[in-house]
């Protein structure tokens, strides 16, 4: 492996596009501003509980889905 | 039978268990070092997970996290973005740093960075990062036991002799089995810990309030506002919420004690599994505290010390014997990473300073006892140090993480090939930038422009270490070649050969 090595920052495969841009896309959702600006409101409750808690659960556990995923295809 | 004697009772059968476990692997024990300090590099998925979570989650998970929500309201549910990215990390980074260990045999994170940048000053730089912010951390962990064992002696079992008692529990069977003990220990401290948190936490929002949709709307109807965003105290900032996700996160992984139990997997892919399922357990173990943390504002107002809401709650409202299982759940928290952080402050000042620069050729026996050895310095030091009082555990591990934060420029150097790669001396620059800048940031001037110090730090190391890279050499193409060479090998096997 005398030669430059192809980068390990972007992804080779199908999969690993797939599954990076899905982490990537989802856990933008999780961050600000999204979570202070959309999420943040007081007033919207679903299930019982307040949109933030319940829409950040939903973002986590769709993250960990994509974990799953990625496995699951031998990314 | 009065519950702080019940408590007490389960807490202490609880440590007779662990040191009972700390000699059975003792005697399963071979003495060498890959032994007592890795595992023998086989450690299977189920054990492996359980090590992770229990050592992930601390003193903090069952203390600092409630008061967090308790002072702060529902901004700490941020907490799920570092434990999802924990398991992303670990994914990406867990099977890179496992090749090279088992390539190259290294054995603490120092060996890893010294090979690859071919520089003792890097081995003793990172050394140096890794004892001295992971020493926090075992104040945190022993400050939290203190805490655990005087509430539930009710004020009987002082906090300094609690810290003492439990100290010492950790560092005998860490001592007797090295790594095995304390992976055994794991596997009870992760189960128990995150049964005891759910069954105490939904008996109180039961008992209190008639079920945790009803806290939710009492928290509404009492307490708005711990219910948005950034919190009553104006905490959870956009800064702040970025800044603890990333030095809670990579700051976490980056210290010793999580980056060696890659090492001691029995392969890649059960690491790759690993970082897939790990965020199950991370994160919803805070559902929990937020309804601790947020039901105990409305149902205990007024707490002078926030931390102590869930044991207060408990002692309060629920059943002695309850009361007691939960109490010893979270000692385990807090043991369960103590003993992690004693192992790898060991594991680091045997391999890398002892073995390293001071005995190079003895026996696999003489290292294990000196192994012993330090971890019974650690136990005195660390119990010196703990005797101070914080009222905030989360903010020293914000501090330990944030320290370990700067590692991550010259690890992601070494196990992300890159036609441009880190040298020696950017990487010695930017980290000693980088511990500067977290100095002004984090105890001169906190957090400015809103934005988390470990973040100020990890932009200047990150920049520093890119310039003088830029100017300077890089490690030679042969150990670049081997290095890179085996990254490339174990992530693309069908288009390295």
């Amino acid at each position: 492996m005398s030669q430059q090595p192809r980068s390990h920052f972007v992804p080779r495969t199908r999969e690993g596009r797939i599954a990076t841009a899905g982490f990537v896309v989802l856990f933008l959702l999780a961050m600000p501003p999204f979570t202070h600006v959309i999420l943040d409101q007081p007033d919207v409750w679903i299930g019982g509980a307040p949109l933030l808690f319940r829409g950040l659960l939903a973002i986590y556990a769709a993250l960990i889905g994509v974990l799953l995923w990625a496995w699951n295809k031998g990314v | 039978m009065e519950p702080w004697v019940v408590a007490t009772s389960l807490i202490f059968a609880y440590l007779l268990a662990t040191i009972v476990l700390g000699v059975i692997a003792n005697q399963r024990m071979s003495v060498d070092m890959e032994d007592f300090l890795l595992y023998g590099r086989k450690a299977g998925f189920v054990v492996l997970y359980l090590t992770v979570v229990a050592t992930f989650h601390s003193a903090f998970a069952f203390l600092g996290s409630g008061g967090f929500f308790y002072t702060h309201g529902i901004g700490f549910w941020a907490a799920g973005t570092w434990t999802v990215l924990v398991g992303a990390v670990t994914y990406v980074l867990g099977p890179r740093i496992w090749a090279l260990g088992k390539a190259n045999g290294y054995i603490t994170p120092a060996d890893m960075l010294a090979d690859f940048y071919e520089s003792e000053a890097v081995r003793v730089a990172v050394a140096i990062v890794s004892v001295v912010f992971t020493i926090l951390y075992i104040q945190v962990q022993a400050q939290g036991l203190g805490y655990i064992i005087n509430i539930a002696s009710g004020d009987r079992i002082s906090f300094e002799l609690g810290t003492l008692i439990l100290l010492v529990v950790a560092a005998a069977y860490l001592m007797a089995g090295g790594l095995r003990a304390v992976y055994w220990t794991d596997v009870i401290q992760g189960v128990w810990m995150y049964i005891a948190v759910w069954v105490g936490a939904m008996y109180l929002a039961y008992d209190l309030f008639g079920g945790p949709l009803q806290l939710w709307a009492e928290v509404r109807a009492q307490r708005p506002d711990l219910l948005s965003l950034p919190g009553p105290e104006g905490f959870f900032t956009p800064g702040m919420w970025l800044g603890m996700t990333i030095t809670l996160s990579f700051g976490i992984i980056f210290q010793p004690h999580m980056m060696i139990r890659y090492y001691t997997a029995v392969d890649a892919k059960t690491l790759k599994l690993l970082g897939a399922t790990t965020p199950i357990y991370l994160m919803t173990l805070y559902v929990p505290a937020a309804l601790v943390g947020l039901g105990g504002a409305v149902a205990m107002p007024g707490l002078d010390v926030p931390d102590r809401i869930f044991p207060e709650l408990l002692f309060a409202h629920a059943p002695p014997i309850l009361t007691g299982v939960i109490l010893a759940g979270a000692t385990a928290a807090a043991m369960s990473t103590l003993d992690s952080i004693l192992h790898a402050n060991m594991s680091v000042l045997t391999r890398d300073v002892y073995q390293r620069y001071m005995a190079p050729d003895r026996e696999q026996s003489h290292y294990v006892w000196v192994g012993r050895g330090i971890v019974a310095a650690l136990l005195v030091v660390g119990y010196f140090l703990s005797v101070r009082t914080f009222d905030f555990l989360v903010v020293l591990v914000t501090l330990s993480g944030s320290g370990a934060l700067q590692l991550m420029p010259a690890i992601l150097g070494v196990c992300f090939p890159t036609q441009r790669t880190l040298t020696r001396a950017g990487v010695l620059a930017g980290l000693g930038v980088g511990l500067g800048v977290l100095y002004v940031t984090l105890v001169v001037m906190p957090h400015p422009l809103g934005l988390h110090g470990g973040i100020w730090a990890l932009l200047f190391n990150t920049a520093v270490a890119l310039g003088v890279s830029a100017v300077t050499d890089p490690p030679s193409q042969a150990t670049r070649d081997r290095i890179h060479g085996e990254v490339e090998r174990q992530i693309y096997p069908e288009t390295s050969s």
